[in-house]
């Protein structure tokens, strides 16, 4: 008898600890419904940053356009997204829309895995195809083997983002340098910058800052067809041809001339940023996602002028908004990507600081962001984008910070360093 | 009415009349009716309430690192369909220059965060309680254990940025410091130089990794008798042989339990060369977890990175067993003489 009690009692208890543990286990199970009331949203842009403020009104937007419809808004962080969305998007848990990086390695390596949704037939019958340029777009397109530039369409840019020169013009003022226009005039002012005690460019060899340097420096000797061969496998890159060698001694001569500190192995883009917003560092060469901040923090005077003597320059279309695959309320994922793309929507985006891809040039009233979306559209006139070098294979972010901290470190010459970048190339590439 | 209850010893469940031993025939009608059972041991009771515990053990580590290890088997980008490879990552591990400097690495994280604290824990401890204590009293010794103890307690993640602020190369306080103090050809790239980087970051793992043997090794030196060291002392031992003859001996488990942590902590480390040089500059800080992590996330090589995991878990679990055992040893040893 009261073994049998005994016999219940731990069945009991094996039964309850397993259903709590599988609870515990399950998280959170509420993945979204499918009866058109919910739309399950996912994006990683702070509050404050041009597409957090757009994203914002898009919402208030779409719930007054969809009476009855509430938004699920899960703030996310972008490390959070990167390692985790194949997980997710494989699971219940899917959103309805998310925020998702462009790129053969992310939304392309998706795509290519049967986790997004072809959105080709929206794109035509909305026409978000007509509001994007081409080098914006190259980035929204897949083909079967998730290679950017063709194929189906997996995601919509809001936005765009282009790298420039960001300079002090107190500091350029002070030491009676002008604004520089041409390349031998940004070296010329480099070197009065060194001869003052001063390092000219803010730099961060632990991040992404020091390799984006050395590519825009192979970008000055490169084409289109370049950039293609590059990131696009249209043939096979030669990474010991005229751009590439240049780019890599000039880097590691810029070293050697104090352009850049040798002892900016260990620093982050933070690091740099705050230099430059600081006005301890006079240039800095970065992207347009450090205007706003800029705008808001700096406290010294500051410009920007496109790379000088180069056609190309490094950026692209913006994050994407992608559709899981799994999504329970695609039609409402899809009503909000337009609302995004609304004339409203993007204005008030290119009054951020932010680049749009679709606004009324005349509706832009801030000067300094009518600069902004003016140099993009110079880049995009003369299809000046060239993506990011650590774009073409997935992991190679990493194989070229270490790389480029060699190179800066002087542990390494620029062939050995081509050498490396094109070995691990080479392995990561699936060459079509 | 009088009732006698006679008291048992311990498990006795009291109560219902005097105790028995095991395989008495009692004269009680509920005894009677159970005769042919064997009697009941605490342990059967206590092993439900350990079941919650164990299925929890199942589910969030025996089935994930089985199921780790099923995947290092395999060719796998984390999505789509998983190819079967056998040990072909195995393999490759054997020949990746990579994944052996990486361990390389760890071995200087185990100096630093296994070796160095343990030593250093203890001089301190021992100072703490046989020097600062008698001098300068209790809240002296309160105060310093907890600034020792304080860095275990920061998450590392801040502690890693403070530092990486403090080492920065332009402006860095550590740099301004020697600056100021005339000593500015000593100013490094601390975490930049990819000669200098894994000291470095070994120097703030002996700071974060310093509080956990002192307060360990305190509470250990409660339990000595005092009349040890006052005999020593009336016997005119100094400082340093009361530590040696005393201390040492007398703290032995304490030792063994902190080395094996320690150890254990040093081989997994993770969060200080995510924060401080995310296993640079160049690949000079790169520890196996690190490397596993940028595998599996950023190359999206699930496999390999799973091998390497696998790897790392196996050389863990290898250590730990071991230092039990030794642990056990010694132990046993110990009481052995003292009987």
């Amino acid at each position: 008898m009261l073994t049998a009690r005994r016999h219940v009692m731990a069945a009991a208890a094996a039964v309850v600890s397993t259903t709590l543990l599988l609870a515990s286990c399950g998280g959170d199970s509420d993945s979204g419904s499918s009866d058109g009331k919910t739309l399950k949203l996912w994006h990683y842009e702070a509050p404050n940053s041009a597409m957090g403020v757009a994203w914002k009104e898009a919402i208030k937007e779409f719930e007054r356009t969809h009476p009855g419809v509430q938004v699920k808004f899960e703030e996310k962080g972008f490390e959070q997204i990167q390692k985790t969305a194949p997980m997710v998007l494989n699971s219940n848990d899917a959103p309805d829309l998310m925020e998702y990086n462009k790129g053969n390695a992310t939304a392309g390596h998706l795509s290519q895995q049967g986790l997004l949704t072809d959105l080709s037939p929206e794109v035509t019958k909305r026409g978000w195809d007509k509001k994007l340029s081409a080098g914006v777009r190259t980035t929204s397109q897949y083909d079967a083997k998730g290679v950017m530039g063709s194929g189906k369409w997996y995601g919509i840019p809001n936005y765009a983002e282009y790298t420039m020169v960001f300079y002090n013009k107190d500091l350029f003022k002070k030491y009676g340098i002008a604004e520089p226009k041409t390349f031998d005039e940004l070296t010329a002012a480099m070197d009065r910058f060194v001869d003052e005690g001063i390092t000219p460019l803010a730099n961060a060899g632990a991040e992404y800052v020091a390799q984006q340097y050395l590519y825009q420096l192979a970008l000055s000797k490169a084409d289109r067809a370049w950039v293609d061969s590059y990131e696009l496998y249209k043939g096979k890159p030669d990474f010991h041809d005229a751009a590439w060698t240049y780019g890599a001694e000039t880097f590691a001569d810029w070293v050697k001339k104090g352009y850049i500190s040798e002892k900016s192995t260990g620093t982050k883009a933070e690091d740099a940023g705050v230099a430059f917003i600081q006005g301890k560092s006079p240039i800095l060469f970065s992207g347009s996602w450090w205007y706003g901040r800029f705008v808001a923090e700096s406290k010294v005077d500051w410009g920007t002028f496109l790379w000088p003597g180069s056609n190309m320059t490094l950026g692209s279309g913006g994050n994407l908004w992608v559709v899981p695959k799994g999504a329970k309320n695609k039609d409402l994922a899809y009503d909000f990507i337009d609302i995004t793309m609304s004339k409203k929507i993007q204005n008030l985006l290119g009054n951020n600081g932010g680049v749009p891809v679709a606004a009324d040039p005349a509706a832009i009233t801030d000067p300094r962001s009518k600069g902004l979306i003016a140099n993009f559209n110079t880049l995009a006139e003369r299809d000046g984008l060239a993506f990011y070098p650590d774009w073409p294979v997935a992991g190679f972010y990493d194989v070229l910070v270490s790389e480029t901290q060699k190179l800066i470190t002087g542990s390494t010459k620029p062939d050995a360093y081509l050498d490396a970048v094109e070995s691990a190339y080479d392995k990561g590439v699936q060459a079509p | 009415m009088t009732v006698t209850v006679e008291r048992g010893g311990p498990g006795d469940r009291g109560g219902r009349g005097s105790r028995r031993g095991p395989g008495s025939r009692g004269g009680d009608v509920v005894e009677a009716h159970h005769r042919a059972k064997k009697p009941r041991r605490p342990r059967d009771s206590y092993a439900l309430f350990l079941l919650p515990g164990v299925l929890a053990f199942f589910a969030i580590i025996v089935v994930p690192f089985l199921m780790n290890t099923g995947v290092s088997f395999t060719e796998w980008q984390g999505v789509g369909t998983p190819k079967w490879t056998g040990l072909a990552n195995y393999r490759e591990l054997m020949d990746d220059s990579e994944f052996w400097a990486s361990f390389r690495h760890s071995l200087f994280m185990v100096v630093a965060m296994a070796a160095v604290p343990t030593v250093v824990g203890l001089v301190l401890a021992a100072a703490l309680f046989d020097f600062v204590g008698k001098h300068f009293g209790s809240r002296t010794v309160a105060v310093l254990r907890a600034c020792f103890y304080l860095p275990q307690v920061l998450p590392i993640a801040v502690a890693g940025i403070v530092w990486s602020w403090i080492l920065a190369p332009e402006n860095g306080s550590l740099n301004e410091v020697l600056k100021a103090i005339g000593l500015g050809g000593l100013q490094q790239d601390w975490l930049g130089d990819p000669d200098l980087a894994l000291y470095t970051v070994m120097g703030v793992m002996v700071w974060v990794q310093i509080g956990f043997p002192l307060v360990v090794f305190m509470a250990g030196l409660q339990r000595v008798d005092p009349q040890l060291y006052e005999a020593a002392e009336l016997d005119g031992a100094g400082w340093w042989r009361r530590f040696w003859h005393i201390t040492l001996p007398q703290i032995r488990p304490e030792i063994y339990v902190v080395l094996l942590w320690c150890t254990i902590a040093a081989l997994k480390v993770f969060g200080a060369v995510y924060v401080l040089t995310k296993g640079g500059p160049g690949g000079a800080t790169n520890v196996p977890s690190y490397f596993s992590f940028t595998t599996f996330f950023e190359k999206t090589q699930v496999g390999y990175g799973a091998a390497i995991s696998t790897v790392l878990t196996v050389i863990i679990l290898v250590l730990a067993l071991a230092g039990l055992k030794l642990q056990t040893r010694a132990e046993d040893a110990e009481q052995g003489g003292v009987r």
